[in-house]
């Protein structure tokens, strides 16, 4: 079984690389947004599923990338493929800036801080109008360019899984997951939980960042209740939840579910679908704490890299 | 100007207490960050609308009934949910109450709509001397004086209360005590809602009503809670005097788009310097 | 000689509860040291002091001649002082070689090789792959007494480490503490077990309330007569 795997996922990567070929405008869309979906997802594992210290605001990293991507397009005429990777570096300096103080904090009190901080910075958007358009937004100039967003999309989403691939399986990970099974223990044991969590938080900022410059770029237009809705900080962890918090494909096969699901049934109802998304995480959390590969993994025996 | 930036702080800072106590007895008792605490809040106003809408009742009076309806949603809330996860990791606790604040506004959302309502009841202000308060602010702090006191002298003086208070301190001594802790969880997440719905009805007069208005509520709630110290429950009314204070306060010096960030420039820092209260509180 | 740990009429309160009050001692290192007293004498308190997961409110610690009380915990482990705890506090969703692998060592594969040595040696290698959290509490109390000797410290605090290990093993361990002794290291440990306590350490600190009550050998200990009053009551 384990053996086929590595095929099957080069098969897989294939196909996707070839998709665009073939596939409908439509098409190319749904899985260009799911890419996005997929690389935000992990990106939240990276720091709430492996450590346990829940980010409730991680959006922000997704409109920082976005607002310093569109800036940088709409008013210094970069390309979009640049201005995305200085977004992403945007973000990784946000949470430099937010980490180093609420990382202290021990998790109930970081998660309400970083509650707060997606407002914090709607209120900065609105302040600096000047720069960011304020809000009636900032439009970009219009470029139809799905495709090379697609792979640029499909990229960020491949090398943030192959990412926590690698954090899994390394000892920097092992340490990691104390943090969320024993913090006092764990600097018993001579780790610096600040100094890793700082890591894991800052790593966790970069595809977020980059995929809201892709965003931008895609949409053409950002203001701040698109970038900093809360509704997507919900989505991202009710994947992650139900895919599997700490485990690797968990992310990713809660994102293809749900995103599918939300495209073709509930995008039509917004607050009946938010409200399921609810529902979602109040069932996983009492009855399936470690979604659908957690509860795999430990019935089957399955290794840590699932 | 001066003293009616105060007293401003004080009306105002009296409604962020009790609303506060709400959460802080929570947390207090189960060490649960009631993240719905907000959406609560919002029932609570909803229901002083609706019967305002409907039979016409006098908002302040309505208390009676939004008051014990959501304090028995709160027993709900805590019999079906949250009593399954109060000795699970805190991952767990704020995810669920963070559920439950979802599934609580979007449906309202969807039996309310998003539309903003408002119960046009009192206008106008009480004038004294140089200074003069809305009507709506003066009477809402009053009220929430009234059952503010009536929350403490309940902890204090009752036999439930002091059950709480025993729980609150720590939970193996009071079941060693013959203390029912399981329906103590119960009562005090009762209790904590009923406080949030009684700020609701007062606020119902005084701001627009919508899905979402819970939210900075939760928000400053906690920051009472973390400026009075986790766990101390007069901390809990001096915290919101304080943060209403700070609030009219900075008003005079900042533009209203900041202001609203205060709050959560303010949290941040007071959890960066004293995590655990600025009074005497509990590690949590 | 130099002791090498010094705790210094130390004072720790929580809230109204002075729960450490006033409390010296003095280590020389390569001995074995017991800990002893009634539940709620501040035996475990005094631990999370030295190694700083509880402030202290008064007084000094000192190790190695250096002032432990301003460290953060993690610090405390890196300057060579290695605890296990009294509520086990194994990792359960890592495996138990990982659980000593993740202890800040610097080589990887050298790491390896100890970790799995010293699972070896209580006779636990062939659950190396095993989830901490499946183990029995026994196997789980190993667990953490090795985890803790994986970067050789120089102090050991255990906290009622042979609680709930069977009677074989036990002698191991015992045998292991002796070593290490004999080594050169110092060990500080709490235990109820009395037999396993006098017939361990060398010298024996007995506390009461949060006061050092008695200090001495396990024989003068044993007739003290304040020690029995405070464990069978006035």
């Amino acid at each position: 079984m384990r053996r086929l795997f590595l095929p099957l996922l080069a098969l897989a990567l294939l196909i996707l690389a070839l998709y665009p070929i073939k596939g409908t405008g439509y098409g190319v869309r749904f899985m260009l947004q799911l890419f996005m979906w997929i690389a935000l997802a992990q990106s939240w594992n990276l720091i709430s599923g492996l450590t346990g210290y829940v980010s409730f605001g991680h959006i922000a990293f997704f409109g920082m990338g976005a607002y310093t991507a569109g800036i940088l397009i709409a008013k210094l005429g970069w390309p979009w493929l640049l201005a995305s990777l200085a977004g992403g570096l945007g973000a990784v300096v946000l949470a430099l800036v937010i980490g180093f103080p609420c990382l202290r904090l021990k998790g109930p009190y970081f998660a309400i801080a970083m509650l707060g901080l997606n407002e914090v910075l709607r209120v900065a958007v609105s302040y600096f109008e000047r720069l960011t358009g304020g809000g009636s937004g900032l439009s970009l100039p219009a470029l139809y360019a799905s495709v090379p967003i697609y792979y640029a999309m499909g990229l960020t989403a491949a090398a943030v899984t192959a990412l926590a691939y690698v954090i899994v399986t390394s000892r920097f990970g092992l340490r990691l997951m104390t943090i969320r099974e024993d913090e006092v223990a764990a600097e018993a044991m001579g780790i610096d939980t600040f100094r890793y969590k700082l890591y894991a938080f800052l790593l966790s900022a970069v595809a977020p960042g980059i995929v809201g410059g892709l965003a931008a770029r895609d949409q053409s237009y950002i203001e701040p209740i698109s970038v900093f809705p809360l509704i997507m900080t919900i989505t991202m962890i009710v994947m992650v939840l139900f895919g599997g918090k700490g485990t690797i494909w968990g992310p990713v096969l809660g994102a293809v579910l749900l995103f599918t699901l939300q495209e073709m049934i509930w995008a039509r109802f917004i607050y009946l679908h938010q409200l399921l998304f609810g529902a979602i995480i109040i069932t996983v959390v009492l009855l399936m704490p470690r979604g659908i590969l957690g509860v795999l993994q430990q019935k089957y025996n399955l290794p840590r890299t699932i | 100007m001066l003293g009616q930036v105060i007293i401003s702080g004080l009306l105002a800072g009296a409604l962020y207490s009790m609303v506060a106590l709400g959460l802080g007895l929570i947390f207090g008792v189960m060490r649960v960050l009631n993240v719905s605490h907000g959406p609560l809040l919002m029932l609570g106003a909803y229901t002083t609308f609706w019967l305002f809408q409907w039979l016409g009742l006098n908002p302040y009076v309505s208390l009676v009934v939004s008051m014990p309806l959501l304090f028995l949603v709160g027993l709900g809330l805590q019999r079906l949910f949250v009593r399954r996860v109060v000795d699970a990791p805190e991952l767990s606790t704020l995810l669920l109450t963070f559920g439950i604040s979802i599934a609580l506004v979007n449906l309202a959302q969807l039996a309310f709509t998003a539309d903003l309502r408002s119960v046009e009841f009192l206008t106008g202000s009480f004038v004294m001397g140089p200074f003069a308060f809305s009507k709506s602010r003066v009477i809402a702090c009053a009220f929430a004086i009234v059952i503010t006191l009536g929350a403490f002298v309940f902890l204090k003086t009752t036999r439930l209360g002091k059950a709480i208070r025993a729980v609150s301190q720590s939970r193996e001594v009071a079941q060693v005590c013959g203390i029912d802790v399981g329906r103590i969880h119960m009562l005090a997440f009762g209790i904590g809602s009923a406080l949030a719905a009684a700020g609701g009805t007062l606020v119902a007069v005084m701001v627009a009503i919508q899905p979402e208005m819970g939210q900075i509520y939760t928000f400053k709630s906690f920051l009472v809670i973390v400026l009075g110290g986790a766990g101390n429950y007069p901390g809990a009314l001096l915290g919101g005097l304080l943060l209403g204070l700070i609030e009219q306060m900075s008003s005079l010096f900042l533009t209203t788009q900041i202001n609203e960030a205060v709050a959560y420039v303010l949290l941040v820092l007071v959890l960066l310097v004293r995590p655990t209260g600025l009074l005497k509180g509990r590690a949590s | 000689m130099e002791p090498i740990l010094v705790v210094d009429r130390v004072v720790k309160r929580f809230g109204g509860v002075t729960a450490i009050n006033g409390v010296s001692l003095s280590l020389k290192a390569g001995h074995i040291y017991g800990l002893i007293g009634p539940n709620g004498s501040g035996k475990t308190t005094l631990f999370n002091c030295i190694t700083r997961v509880e402030r202290i409110d008064e007084g000094q610690i000192r190790f190695k001649g250096r002032r432990l009380d301003g460290l953060k915990p993690h610090r405390v482990f890196h300057e060579g002082i290695g605890r296990t705890f009294q509520v086990i506090r194994v990792f359960p969703e890592l495996t138990a070689l990982e659980n000593l692998l993740v202890v800040t060592t610097n080589d990887y594969a050298a790491a390896r090789a100890r970790a799995q040595e010293l699972l070896a040696f209580v006779k636990l290698e062939r659950l190396a792959g095993e989830f901490a959290g499946n183990l029995s509490y026994g196997q789980q109390k190993l667990v953490e007494f090795v985890r803790v000797l994986m970067t050789d410290p120089e102090l050991i605090l255990l906290d009622e480490t042979a609680a709930g290990v069977n009677r074989t093993l036990l002698n191991d361990l015992l045998d292991a503490v002796r070593t290490l002794r004999d080594r050169g290291k110092t060990i500080l440990l709490v235990e109820h077990d009395m037999k396993m306590v006098m017939g361990l350490c060398e010298t024996v600190f007995v506390l009461d309330h949060g006061e050092k009550l008695a200090e001495g050998s396990p024989g003068i200990i044993q007739t003290d007569e304040r020690v029995i009053e405070a464990y069978f009551g006035r």
